[in-house]
């Protein structure tokens, strides 16, 4: 399911300006549909995670950036390692 | 649900500070996108937030130590963290990474394999190869055949040999070898020839090379004698005269050869005398004047 950048503002609880921001770092990349941002729940919980570091957890910009790297790249590894045990398993 | 004091592992008295800093020092570890695979991490970490969320809200503390409201509070917790997102998502997706192990991809087929059709993927690889290792005779590899070679597993496979094969040469036997994942073709078998000598032919290139023992008498007057050859015995003619290290080629009777003709035998005579002393040949020896003027080593010299 798809939301509007205003729906998602108000269910991310985000400034306008701090959305922006996030995306201009690339920390969030919303989907275009005919020249309007479109964004995913993936987007949302992202959202959520990248508050939960910058609020909670006293991460700053800079080190935000960073973990959502590594966090992306643990996705990767984690998404290899499924499909090679699954293929390892089926072919046993 | 537990006491969010003891969850944070905090006095009751603590500061508002020492209970942000008490919930960064367990979040830090325990925040579910930091510990994607750990399901305990993240029931723990819903309850610290539900905590933490008791705690560091100074009007909801207060009504939590006045006995106002339970220990769940009344923060829903949340239920989905961006992690499962990313684990259902599909390939090609805005937030895929696949750096960490892009430089490996490169040199393994698996994963590149893998790599290359992103995450959404019937697997498909083509197997291993296998090495094997098949001595075979000296005339099987001149003359060709096949060999039944007997695997590890207990299994055999067929191999044939082409006429001519040489030592060392390396058969490619396709689709021979482990099988492939997915939909992918089975490896080859490769197999490494090793040729055993033999015991009076040798073989340089595609001709063969054989010393042939005659008598006095053959060399001397000449004769017609059978000579073995890879494929049987050939008569041929031993001219008048010949002598120890005389060649005579037997044209074609060599190695098969799959561009042009075949190869030769090349039969260097030996000459023998008999191998008891014969008086006859003694007698003869000593009254032979031409033998006496003779010198097989006149250019040995030093």
């Amino acid at each position: 399911m798809k939301i509007s950048k205003r729906e998602f503002l108000v269910r991310a609880q985000l400034e306008h300006e701090t959305l922006e921001a996030w995306i201009e770092e690339e920390w969030l990349i919303p989907s275009e549909a005919t020249n309007e941002m479109m964004f995913s729940d993936a987007d949302l919980a992202r959202a959520q995670l990248i508050r939960d570091l910058k609020d909670d957890l006293g991460v700053n910009d800079e080190g935000v950036g960073v973990i959502l790297n590594l966090v992306d790249q643990v996705h990767g590894l984690r998404k290899m390692l499924t499909e090679l045990l699954r293929s390892v398993h089926s072919r046993a | 649900m537990k006491d969010p004091y003891e969850t944070l592992g905090v006095e009751r008295s603590a500061s508002p500070d020492a209970i942000q800093k008490a919930y960064r020092r367990h979040a830090k570890k325990l925040h579910p996108d930091l510990n994607p695979g750990n399901k305990e991490s993240e029931e723990r970490f819903k309850e610290l937030s539900v905590a933490y969320g008791l705690l560091s809200d100074a009007g909801k503390r207060a009504r939590y130590d006045r006995g106002e409201i339970d220990a769940t509070g009344a923060e829903k917790p949340r239920q989905r963290f961006y992690k499962d997102f990313a684990s259902d998502a599909p390939a090609g997706h805005a937030y895929e990474n696949y750096s960490a192990f892009a430089d490996f991809a490169d040199s393994d087929d698996i994963l590149s394999e893998l790599f290359k059709r992103g995450a959404n993927v019937h697997v498909r690889a083509r197997g291993p190869d296998v090495h094997y290792h098949l001595p075979i005779e000296f005339l099987e590899a001149v003359i060709g055949g096949t060999k039944r070679l007997t695997l590890p597993d207990g299994g055999t496979l067929d191999v044939t040999i082409p006429a001519g094969i040489r030592d060392g040469q390396v058969l490619r036997l396709r689709g021979k070898g482990r099988p492939g994942i997915g939909e992918g073709e089975a490896g080859d078998a490769l197999v490494e020839i090793a040729v055993k000598s033999h015991r009076f032919f040798a073989r340089e290139g595609n001709d063969i090379y054989l010393d042939l023992p005659v008598t006095l008498s053959e060399a001397v007057l000449g004769a017609r004698i059978n000579v073995p050859t890879p494929t049987g015995s050939v008569t041929m003619t031993v001219p008048k005269g010949s002598n120890t290290g005389t060649v005579l080629r037997l044209r074609g009777k060599g190695v098969p050869r799959r561009d042009g003709g075949p190869g030769d035998e090349l039969v260097r005579l030996k000459v023998m005398l008999p191998e008891q002393p014969d008086p006859e040949l003694e007698a003869f020896a000593a009254g032979w004047e031409g033998g006496k003027a003779y010198d097989p080593r006149r250019d040995m010299q030093p």
